[in-house]
C-alpha cells in the first residue's frame, strides 16, 4: 500500500452547484496501466482533471507518491511528474511539431535532457520527425494524437494520463494507438487511461475502475472485468452483436 | 463626382506619411495583442501608458537634458518593470476570475487614474518635445519626410522585431505563444499562467514606452490623447488578426495608410468613422484578420 | 432555489418603500433647491443607464461597449424633434411647453436608439461573440459620433443642437420623471426576467449551445436584449436633454456615458436587479464627494475607486453583502 503511485480518496467534485463526482476512490500502482471506463458523462474527464489540478475538489484527497496535491496549481502538479493528455489533445495548433515537443519539456527539471527525450520520442514516433517543422494543426487526426502523447512523454512523467486517446480515430489507427500504449508500458511508463473503447481498454489494463454517473460502480483486473457478464451486458453489448 | 488622381509624388508622399504614422498604432497594437493573447483582456489603458511614457520622455529631456531617442534605454527597461508590477499588483487576482469584466474594468480604472494623474502633475494643456532636429527632414524614396517620424517607424519596426524574435526563438517566448493559444493545455506543460501573463504585461508596457518616445518626438500630446490611441491600436489589432503580433504592426501601417488617404481624398472629419467602419467590416467578415491563411489539411 | 441573506420579498419591500420615500422628498421644505436634489437626479439618470447596460451584459452576457452611442442618439433625437418641431405642428405655438418631458418625444428617443441597435446588432451578434462583439460596439459608438459631427445643419455639426427652452426654474420635473423612469425600468426588467423571455435570456447567457438545442432562437434573444438596452439608454439620453439643453457630440457621445454605468453595474452586482441602482448611488456618491473634498484630484479618485472596487469586491455589492441575490 505504501508504494501506491497515485491514490485518490473519496473525491467529490461539482461544477457550480451541480455535482459530477460523489466519493470516488481509485489508485494506480507504479508500472501498471489502469483504465477508467464508463458511459458518456460518467465523470471520467472530471476525475482526470481533478487529479492534474485543473479542477478543485469539494471534498476528498489526491496523493502522488504519498504527497498530497491539495491546493496545488496544475503547473505545479505537472512539475511533480503528472503528464495529462487532455480530451481533445490540447495541442498548440499554430505551433510546429517541434515547438510542441519543446514545450512538453518546459519544466526546468527536464529541460536539460531535452536532446535525449527528443531522440526517444522520434524513435517511437518516426512520423513526427519527418513533420517536425509543420504546424501541429495541419497534422492528421492520428498524427495529432501521437504528437499529444509524444509531447507528454517529453517530461519523462511518473504518471501519464490519457483521456480518450482513440477518440475520432479510424479503427486501424486505434490499433496503432493501443500497441503504442503497450510499448510505453513495456518501457516502464505508468498510465492512467480513460476510454470509450471499453473492450480494448480492459484488454491492455492491469486494473480498471468503472464509473457510473459520478460514482464508482465496479473495479477489478482488466481480465476479470472483461469476463464480467454485467459489464458485457452494459457496455459491450454492441460488440457481441457484431 | 470625379476623383482627382493626384500626381505620383503626392501619392508616394501620402503613403509614406501614412505608413510612418501608422507604425505607431502598430506598436501599441503589438502590446495589446500580447496581453489579449494570454489574458483575453482588452487593455484599454495602453494608450494612456503611451502618453505617460511621452510625458516621462519629456521630463527626461527638459529636466535632465537626455535626448528623447537616447531615453529609450531608460524608458524600455522601466516599462518592463512597470508592466510586471502592474500585473502583479492589479491584474493577478482578477486574471484568476472567470468574469473577465473585472480585468477590463481595472484597465478602465487604470486609464482614468493615469490620465488624471498626468493632468494633476503636468496640467491639461498640450505638451511637446522640441529638439534641434524636430523640424528637420530626410529624403526617403525621393520624398522628403520628417526625421522624427522616420525614427518612430524604425523604433516600431525594431520593437516588433525583437518581440517576434523573443516569441519565436526562446522557450519562454514559445510558452507565451502556447498560453495564448490554449492556457489550460499550457498549464499542463508546467507553464505558470501568472508568469506568462506578467511577461506579456511587461513587454506590452515596454512597447508602450517605446511608442511613447515615438509619440513625444512626433506629435504634441495631452493627458487625454491616450484613449483614442487605444482605440486605433484596437483597429490595428483587428486588421492584423487578434493574436498575430507581426500582423498587428502591419495592421497599424494599413490603418495609417487608410487615414492618410481618407484625409486627402475625402476629408479629415471622416477619418475616424472610416477607420472604425473598416474595423467593423474586418471583425464581421474576416475576424481572424487580414493576414491569416486557413489550414490546408495534410 | 437561491440562498439569500434576505428573502426576495424583503428586497421588494425595501425598494417600494425607498421609491415612495424618494417621491416624498420634494415635499420637504427647501429640498427642491438643495444640492442633494440634483445629486439624486443624476443618481436616477445613471441608475437607468446602468439598468440598460445590465440587461444586455448582466442578464444577456453580451458585453456592449456602445451604450453611450444610444444615450447620444436619444438625446439628439429629442433635441432635433424639439428644435425642428417635427411632432406637434401648430400645437407647439399654443403650448410652448409641449416638448418638455413629452412622452412621445422621449419614447421616440428610445426607439431611434433601439432601431440603431437592431441594425447594428443583427450583423454583429450573428457573426461575433464575446470580445469581438464588445469591440464591434465600441467601434460603432465612434462611428455614430463622427456621423453626428459631420451631419451638417441637421445635427449642428461639432457644436450640436440647442433645444429652444434654454432654462428651467426648478429640477422638480426632472427629479420626478427620473425617479419614475428608474422605478419603471426596474419593474419592467423584473417582470421581463420572470417571463419566458427572461428565462431564455439567462439560458443563452449560461450556455448558448444548450439554449439553441432547446429551441431558443439565440440571435433573436440577444438582439432584442441589445435593443432593449439601447431603448433604455435612449430614453435616458432624452431625459438628459431636458437637463442640459445643449446637445453636442462631445457631451452626449462621451465615453463616460458607457463607462460609468458599466462600472456602477459591476460594483453593484452584474446580473442582479438592484445592483445597478445600488452601484449608481454608491459610485456617484463617491465621485461627487471626491469632487467636493479634493476638487483637484477627483478624477484620480474615480480611477482609484474602480480599481479598488474590482480588487476587493469583484462580485459586486449585492452579491457580497446581500447573499446571492440574483434577480428573478
Ligand atoms: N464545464 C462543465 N460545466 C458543467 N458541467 C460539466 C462540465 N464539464 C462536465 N460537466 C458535467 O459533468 C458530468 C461529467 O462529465 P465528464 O466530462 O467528466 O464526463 P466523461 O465521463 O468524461 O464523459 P465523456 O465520455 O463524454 O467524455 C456530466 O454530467 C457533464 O455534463
Ligand atoms: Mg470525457
Amino acid at each position: 500500500m505504501a508504494n501506491r503511485l497515485l491514490e485518490v480518496n473519496n473525491l467529490e467534485v461539482a461544477y457550480g452547484d451541480v455535482g459530477a463526482l460523489w466519493g470516488v476512490s481509485i489508485h494506480v500502482d507504479p508500472g501498471t496501466i489502469v483504465a477508467i471506463v464508463g458511459a458518456n458523462g460518467a465523470g471520467k474527464t472530471t476525475l482526470l482533471k481533478t487529479v492534474s489540478g485543473l479542477l478543485k475538489p469539494k471534498r476528498g484527497e489526491v496523493f502522488l507518491n504519498g504527497v498530497a496535491l491539495a491546493g496545488k496549481a496544475p503547473e505545479a502538479i505537472a512539475g511533480m511528474g503528472i503528464a495529462h493528455v487532455p480530451e481533445g489533445r490540447g495541442l498548440f495548433r499554430q505551433m510546429t511539431v517541434l515547438e510542441n515537443l519543446e514545450l512538453g519539456a518546459f519544466q526546468p527539471k527536464v529541460r536539460k535532457h531535452f536532446k535525449q527525450s527528443l531522440e526517444k520520442a522520434y524513435t517511437l514516433f518516426p512520423r513526427l520527425k519527418e513533420r517536425a517543422g509543420q504546424k501541429a494543426g495541419s497534422l492528421s487526426g492520428g498524427e495529432q494524437q501521437m504528437l499529444a502523447i509524444a509531447r507528454a512523454t517529453m517530461s519523462d512523467p511518473a504518471l501519464l494520463i490519457l483521456d480518450e486517446p482513440s477518440l475520432g480515430l479510424s479503427p486501424i489507427v486505434v490499433q496503432q494507438m493501443f500497441s503504442l500504449i503497450e510499448t510505453l508500458h513495456k518501457q516502464g511508463v505508468t498510465i492512467l487511461l480513460v476510454e470509450q473503447n471499453i473492450h480494448q481498454a480492459l484488454k491492455v489494463a492491469d486494473y480498471a475502475f468503472v464509473l457510473k454517473t459520478g460514482e464508482l460502480a465496479m473495479q477489478g483486473t482488466g481480465a476479470d472485468l472483461i469476463a464480467d457478464p454485467e459489464i458485457q451486458k452494459a457496455y459491450m453489448g454492441v460488440l457481441e452483436v457484431q | 463626382m470625379t476623383l482627382n488622381i493626384p500626381p505620383p509624388d503626392i501619392l508616394l508622399q501620402l503613403s509614406l506619411n501614412g505608413a510612418l504614422g501608422g507604425a505607431m498604432y502598430g506598436v501599441a497594437a503589438v502590446g495589446l495583442s500580447l496581453v489579449f493573447g494570454t489574458m483575453r483582456l482588452i487593455f484599454l489603458a495602453q494608450g494612456a501608458m503611451i502618453i505617460l511614457a511621452a510625458y516621462f520622455v519629456r521630463a527626461l529631456f527638459y529636466g535632465l537634458g537626455i535626448d528623447p531617442f537616447l531615453s529609450l534605454l531608460i524608458v524600455v527597461p522601466v516599462g518592463l518593470g512597470v508592466g510586471w508590477l502592474v500585473y502583479q499588483g492589479l491584474f493577478r487576482r482578477a486574471a484568476a476570475e472567470a468574469d473577465r469584466n473585472i480585468s477590463l474594468l481595472i484597465a478602465v480604472g487604470l486609464m482614468f487614474l493615469i490620465q488624471n494623474l498626468m493632468t494633476v502633475v503636468w496640467g491639461g494643456n498640450t505638451a511637446a518635445v522640441v529638439t534641434s532636429y524636430t523640424a528637420s527632414g530626410i529624403e526617403i524614396l525621393g520624398v522628403r519626410t520628417s526625421f522624427t517620424r522616420s525614427m518612430g517607424f524604425l523604433i516600431a519596426l525594431a520593437g516588433t522585431g525583437l518581440v517576434v524574435l523573443f516569441l519565436r526563438s526562446t522557450l519562454v517566448g514559445k510558452a507565451v505563444r502556447a498560453a495564448s493559444e490554449d492556457m489550460e493545455a499550457a498549464t499542463l506543460m508546467g507553464i505558470s499562467p501568472h508568469r506568462v501573463n506578467a511577461i506579456a504585461f511587461a513587454i506590452g508596457i515596454a512597447l508602450a514606452g517605446a511608442a511613447g518616445v515615438a509619440v513625444a518626438t512626433t506629435f504634441p500630446f495631452n493627458p487625454f490623447a491616450g484613449f483614442i490611441f487605444s482605440l486605433k491600436a484596437l483597429v490595428a489589432l483587428a486588421l492584423g488578426g487578434i493574436g498575430n503580433v507581426a500582423g498587428a504592426l502591419a495592421g497599424g501601417i494599413i490603418l495609417g495608410l487608410i487615414e492618410a488617404y481618407v484625409q486627402y481624398f475625402i476629408s479629415g472629419g471622416w477619418t475616424n468613422a472610416i477607420a472604425y467602419g473598416v474595423f467593423l467590416a474586418v471583425l464581421m467578415f474576416k475576424p481572424e484578420g487580414l493576414f491569416s491563411r486557413p489550414y490546408k489539411k495534410a | 432555489m437561491l440562498k439569500q441573506a434576505l428573502p426576495q420579498r424583503a428586497w421588494t419591500a425595501i425598494a417600494i418603500v425607498a421609491v415612495i420615500a424618494l417621491a416624498l422628498v420634494p415635499l420637504l421644505p427647501g429640498a427642491v433647491d438643495s444640492y442633494a436634489f440634483s445629486f439624486l437626479f443624476f443618481v436616477f439618470l445613471y441608475a437607468i443607464m446602468a439598468q440598460g447596460w445590465n440587461l444586455v451584459a448582466g442578464f444577456g452576457g453580451q458585453i456592449s461597449l456602445g451604450n453611450h452611442a444610444f444615450f447620444g442618439l436619444g438625446a439628439y433625437t429629442t433635441a432635433i424633434l424639439w428644435t425642428g418641431n417635427y411632432l406637434w405642428g401648430s400645437l407647439y405655438d399654443s403650448h410652448p411647453d409641449i416638448y418638455y418631458f413629452d412622452p412621445v418625444t422621449m419614447t421616440l428617443g428610445g426607439l431611434v436608439a433601439a432601431v440603431a441597435a437592431i441594425i447594428i446588432g443583427l450583423p454583429l451578434l450573428s457573426k461575433l461573440r464575446g470580445d469581438y462583439f464588445a469591440l464591434g460596439t465600441l467601434g460603432f459608438g465612434e462611428i455614430v459620433k463622427v456621423m453626428f459631427i459631420n451631419g451638417g445643419d441637421f445635427t449642428g455639426g461639432a457644436f450640436g443642437v440647442v433645444a429652444p427652452a434654454g432654462t428651467f426654474d426648478t429640477l422638480l420635473p426632472h427629479y420626478l420623471v427620473g425617479l419614475g423612469l428608474m422605478a419603471g425600468v426596474g419593474v419592467a426588467i423584473r417582470l421581463l426576467m420572470r417571463s419566458r423571455y427572461g428565462l431564455a435570456l439567462i439560458a443563452v447567457r449560461d450556455d448558448e449551445m444548450a439554449a439553441s438545442a432547446n429551441g431558443i432562437d439565440v440571435l433573436k434573444v440577444k438582439v432584442s436584449a441589445f435593443a432593449g438596452s439601447a431603448f433604455i439608454a435612449g430614453v435616458a439620453g432624452s431625459l438628459y436633454t431636458y437637463y442640459i439643453f445643449h446637445v453636442g457630440p462631445d457631451s452626449v457621445f462621451d465615453l463616460d456615458w458607457m463607462l460609468l454605468p458599466l462600472m456602477m453595474t459591476v460594483v453593484g452586482g452584474t446580473g442582479t436587479l438592484l445592483g445597478p441602482i445600488l452601484g449608481a448611488l454608491v459610485m456617484y456618491a463617491v465621485f461627487d464627494l471626491a469632487k467636493i473634498v479634493v476638487p483637484d484630484y477627483h478624477p484620480v479618485i474615480s480611477g482609484l475607486t474602480i480599481i479598488l472596487a474590482m480588487l476587493f469586491l469583484p462580485k459586486g455589492l449585492m452579491r457580497s453583502f446581500a447573499g446571492r441575490a440574483r434577480a428573478a
